[in-house]
């Protein structure tokens, strides 16, 4: 039984007979955890690539799905329908000034983009990206992503003060209200399926959506719960800071918010971590309610590809559905997000628990 | 269901939804209106306003043009023994009171909008560059 990406990997290479020798040849010099340490980097450089290419393709994506619905074309003119504009855009923001504001806290406004790119990454560790496909399936996955997502208050904070800028502070308090409030139906709507699942390891929550309902409907989570699939998307959504909740960002009150004085490659490290944070939150919910990486097999290809592929594909349309929300609704005020967040969501958040707990305790489900 | 329409604020934004959604795959009379300018030019007003042109057969060198411009853009000068204005596009306001005000209907505003120039002296159009000669329909 291959449990992660690691076993698979040695897997493949035992079957191609290249495993053995390597081995041996480590075990000559009593170094086998270097070969486990150089398997265990390919891993992360591949997931890395595999990151950021997706960012500048959804960076692409988001501007072009923005252009049509604005009866325009988005990028053109880089590469076929301006898909290498986001290569020229880092191309530009590599050359540009890396300006330090004289007062601001050079170490801390330093390290502060780097840090936000950080609970955007290891968001990917337990995300089971198809059948064997996960860094490591911890046994507490889901908590795991909850509170690595919830640390990223803290990245934007640091940059806020660091600044020195009353805008970037505001935005930065904005944001941190905003993800505490939102982070608490977030997790209690994720609660309410590790009741039904028994466990926390993505890899079981994805394994208890296998199969169907009278042969049609597939046992996704958002059939079973679909209160808590909508509460869970929402809360994401505001957490991640996108055009309905965007208040850390509110461009006509607070020029850019927290990075109000970033520029060049720091400025582009907001935006590769506002794309990550997007994949990667798509591709929680798509294992959480969407069934993860389930759907037909088909048997001479490996379960190992076409379960990437539909994992991919229900992630790019959660991803779409955010970019589609994005383009059509404006900014709620800040009062009504509070008041969404602390007396609706969290409310509804509760009352699904109560009913499913009630329900499960009660063996109806 | 005029009942939840009317009282449920999710309609507005479910309608919002179909309306974007509309305009993503261009259903109905929704097509792209923008242009890839450097590529494409829109098609010009029949009366849009450009650069002036002379006729360099019509124009006396009255200096009526001169008198009736409110930034003081013409200036007329010598060229090839007769007399024709010069515009200093830098302070014209693309009024076209000069044109109106031409009695012999010499003054056409026909010239382009791509103005764009690396000094101020290049922006003074002298007769050399806006003189044209009308074509005579055989």
């Amino acid at each position: 039984m291959i449990a992660n990406a690691y076993e698979l990997i040695v897997n493949i290479l035992t079957a191609i007979g290249i495993y053995e020798p390597v081995y041996g040849f480590f075990q000559s010099f009593g170094l086998e955890y270097l070969l486990r340490i150089i398997i265990v980097v390919v891993e992360i450089v591949v997931l890395l690539v595999f990151v950021l290419l997706s960012v500048m393709f959804l960076s692409w994506l988001e501007r072009k799905m923005f252009g049509w619905v604005q009866s325009r074309y988005g990028p053109m003119v880089t590469g076929p329908h301006g898909l290498f504009q986001p290569i020229a855009d880092g191309i530009k923001l590599v050359g540009k000034e890396d300006i330090i504001p004289a007062s601001a806290d050079r170490w801390i406004f330093t390290l502060a983009p780097f840090i936000i790119f950080v609970p955007a990454l290891l968001v990917f560790v337990p995300l089971p990206f198809g059948d064997t496909l996960i860094l490591s399936d911890l046994r507490m996955g889901l908590i795991y992503i909850i509170a690595i997502s919830a640390l990223s208050p803290v990245s934007i904070l640091l940059a806020g003060w660091a600044s020195n800028n009353k805008y970037s502070l505001m935005g930065a308090m904005r944001a941190v209200a905003q993800d505490i409030s939102y982070t608490i139906p977030l997790a209690l709507a994720a609660i309410a399926v590790v009741l039904y699942v028994g466990s926390l390891s993505t890899v079981d929550i994805v394994r208890a959506q296998e199969g169907t309902w009278f042969g049609i409907i597939p046992r996704w989570f958002i059939f079973m719960q679909p209160l808590a699939f909508i509460l869970f998307l929402i809360a994401s959504i505001a957490e991640m800071g996108r055009i309905p909740f965007d208040f850390q960002e509110s461009e006509q009150e607070l020029v850019a918010g927290f990075f109000t004085e970033y520029s060049g490659m720091k400025f582009a490290m907001y935006f590769l971590g506002e794309y990550a944070h997007l994949f990667a939150v798509s591709g929680v919910v798509v294992t959480i309610f969407l069934g993860g990486w389930t759907g037909p097999v088909l048997s001479p290809i490996p379960v190992q590809i076409t379960s990437l592929v539909y994992f991919i594909i229900k992630t790019y349309a959660v991803i779409l559905f955010a970019m589609w929300l994005r383009d059509t609704v404006p900014r709620v005020r800040i009062d009504q997000l509070l008041n969404l967040g602390w007396k609706i969501m969290i409310p509804l958040a509760l009352l699904n628990l109560l009913v499913t707990s009630f329900l499960l305790t009660a063996r109806v489900i | 269901m005029a009942w939840i329409s009317k009282n449920w604020a999710m309609t507005g934004i479910i309608k919002g939804f179909i309306v974007t959604l509309k305009h993503i795959f261009h259903i109905g009379n929704r097509p792209i209106v923008t242009v890839q300018y450097p590529y494409e030019k829109m098609k010009l007003a029949p009366r849009f306003r450009g650069r002036h042109s002379v006729d360099q057969d019509a124009c006396i060198g009255c200096g009526i043009c001169e008198s009736n411009c409110p930034n003081g853009t013409i200036r007329i000068v010598k060229y090839n023994g007769r007399w024709f204005p010069e515009f200093n596009l830098g302070m014209c306001l693309f009024c076209g009171l000069c044109m109106d005000a031409c009695p012999m209907n010499a003054i056409k505003m026909d010239g382009g909008y791509e103005l764009a120039d690396y000094s101020r002296e290049s922006l003074v159009y002298g007769p050399d560059r806006i003189l044209f000669k009308k074509e005579v329909n055989k």
